[in-house]
């Protein structure tokens, strides 16, 4: 080997590097689209968001554009849920379990930029899915609605029905969901020990999520102040995952606002700041 | 200007670790007031059976766990310091790579890791693949390499950042006797490229034959620690090899030794030792790495 091959490593200090944490980013993307899982994931969601005109006769009552659109997102969010709870659990364990973070954390490497690496692997292979679901989505909505015009021009009198850029932002707004479900997830996982607790409790904090502002609605104005606090401290505790649920505002209806849009993304990304942050805290002190 | 007093490659002081076991306070010792040094430019052996806690030292030097009371420095850096691994090459025992990535790919992702500047990359991934023996299967997925592979392409990975002082724990574990020779052979390399080695293994001729100081381990204590050759070698005996030397000559020295006073404690017929009969029987796969 050519011993005089210096590079002036020694002695340096090793401040906080974006690079590296995006070479750990690009890393964790390579596995995931690398597992059969997200692919098996992926193909599934597109399957049942292409299946849902398949559906439209079952609409409930509801226009069948809105009911192909509800059934769309309906399906993103189930597996895109799924998928980012098993993927995050997943790469972080495969990494414990085959003693790979032995490796790379003996290297010069901030256990923060593996951390948040980690996290951006993740949320990179939540935007694919996230990105392409959507894209399918918009497809089938503006092939169904082009043949509602064909065959009933006066009701679309106006021109289209649909908002297919507030679609976009839900898709985006789904994609922030994703990345707050898999920073609670990184948590969870940095302190647990197995990628089954993992995955048990990353699914028990999605319920949670989605359910907490019932609580809030049911005990937020009782009575007793120690509960009243209670509810409200697990209110801040838990984001409250309704919020990003716009569905009935956005795509086929009055549209949504830059404000509003900001101010739930501005929330989703407070949440993972803060998670991720606690995740990186819990990380550094464990034992590899 | 040169440091007249270098910092040793590794510095431990008073080191004991604790690990909690349970929640009622009960703790397992690993490691119990460990002190040594490891002089820059050695081979030096950290030896114990298992559960002794050399994994434990190791995971401490590379900074990976915390001493519970004292201190481990590495080139006068404390380890638990992100800076002290600037320096540190790592070779795990029984090394799991991504398997998805090919051996090019994994020593230049760890490169890169290490700050390994982009202009020079390419070049050195090349060249520390080239120097383990790999360059034929650099291409490979690592999840199609043999336990040799792994060990070789781990000991590439070690080397790419050019480190001054790299640790190999059990780098000759599921290895063969020719994948172990070679590796061997690898690390009186580095020795001689002036870097430090700390290793452990369980294969003790290996260490004798390799190490220049060893120390041992036994249930968290130092037990034993000093050059290879003070340690094993009987200072007050002499051994002679002769060519053939008949009955009569061999009566008649053993009276001329008895007359200085002297005893001849032994006459035996000198063996070679069964690795070297075995890697001069097997043949040696070729350079690339292909042997499976």
């Amino acid at each position: 080997m050519n011993t005089a091959f210096p590079f002036p490593l020694a002695g340096r200090p090793v401040p906080f590097s974006l690079g590296r944490l995006g070479i750990v980013a690009g890393n964790t993307f390579l596995e995931a689209v690398r597992q059969k899982l997200f692919n098996f994931l992926l193909l599934l969601a597109v399957a049942l968001v292409a299946s849902a005109q398949l559906f439209r006769e079952f609409n409930f009552g509801s226009s069948e554009l809105k009911f192909i659109s509800d059934f769309g997102f309906g399906a993103m969010v189930f597996f895109g849920s799924t998928l980012t709870i098993a993927a995050t659990a997943q790469l972080f364990f495969s990494e414990i379990e085959n003693r790979t973070a032995l490796t790379i954390l003996a290297k010069p490497i901030w256990r923060t930029e593996f951390i948040f690496g980690k996290f951006l692997g993740v949320f990179a292979v939540v935007g694919v899915f996230c990105a392409l679901t959507t894209m399918l989505l918009l497809a089938l909505l503006y092939h169904r609605e082009t043949a509602l015009m064909a065959a009933n021009p006066e009701a679309f009198e106006s021109g289209r029905i649909i908002h297919y850029g507030d679609l976009v932002l839900m898709g985006v707004l789904q994609w922030l969901k994703f990345g707050v479900l898999a920073a609670i997830t990184l948590l969870i996982a940095s302190f647990s020990n197995t990628n089954l607790y993992t995955v048990v409790m990353g699914f028990f904090v999605l319920v949670i999520c989605h359910l907490q502002y019932l609580a809030r609605d049911a005990y937020g104005h009782v009575a007793s102040l120690p509960l009243r606090l209670l509810v409200r401290l697990l209110g801040y505790m838990f984001p409250n995952f309704q919020v990003f649920n716009l569905a009935d505002q956005i795509g086929i209806g009055e549209g949504i606002s830059a404000e509003v849009f900001l101010r739930v993304a501005g929330y989703a990304l407070i949440y993972i700041a803060v998670i991720g942050g606690l995740a990186v805290y819990s990380f550094r002190n464990r034992e590899i | 200007m040169t440091d007249p007093n270098p910092a040793p490659a590794i510095e431990i002081t008073g080191l004991t670790k604790d690990f909690a076991l349970n929640l009622r306070g009960i703790k397992l010792r690993a490691v119990e007031n460990l002190t040594l040094n490891v002089p820059e430019g050695q081979v030096f052996g950290l030896l114990g059976p298992n559960g002794s806690g050399k994994s434990t030292t190791i995971k401490i030097i590379l900074g990976l766990l915390d001493p519970t009371v004292g201190e481990c420095k590495v080139f006068g850096v404390p380890s638990g310091r992100v800076d002290s691994r600037l320096n540190v090459g790592y070779l795990p025992e029984a090394p799991y790579f991504y398997r998805y990535l090919s051996g090019e790919e994994l020593v230049r992702f760890y490169g890169r890791i290490c700050g390994v500047p982009k202009k020079v990359l390419k070049d050195r991934v090349r060249e520390v693949i080239d120097w383990v023996g790999l360059s034929g299967a650099s291409h490979r997925r690592v999840g199609t390499y043999s336990k040799g592979m792994l060990q070789r392409i781990g000991l590439a990975q070690a080397l790419v950042h050019d480190p001054r002082l790299i640790i190999l724990d059990e780098p000759t574990a599921g290895v063969d006797p020719v994948g172990s020779a070679e590796i061997s052979e690898l690390i009186l390399k580095l020795k001689q490229q002036g870097k430090t080695v700390l290793i452990t293994s369980h294969l003790l001729a290996q260490i004798e034959d390799i190490c220049d100081r060893v120390a041992i381990l036994d249930r968290g204590k130092l037990i034993l620690e000093g050059a290879v050759d003070d340690l094993v070698g009987l200072r007050d005996r002499q051994s002679l090899i002769v060519d053939s030397l008949p009955p009569a000559e061999l009566d008649e020295l053993r009276g001329w030794l008895a007359a200085r006073g002297h005893v001849l404690n032994a006459v035996e017929q000198p063996r070679t030792r069964l690795d070297q009969l075995f890697l001069s029987k097997v043949s040696r796969p070729k350079k690339e790495g292909d042997s499976q």
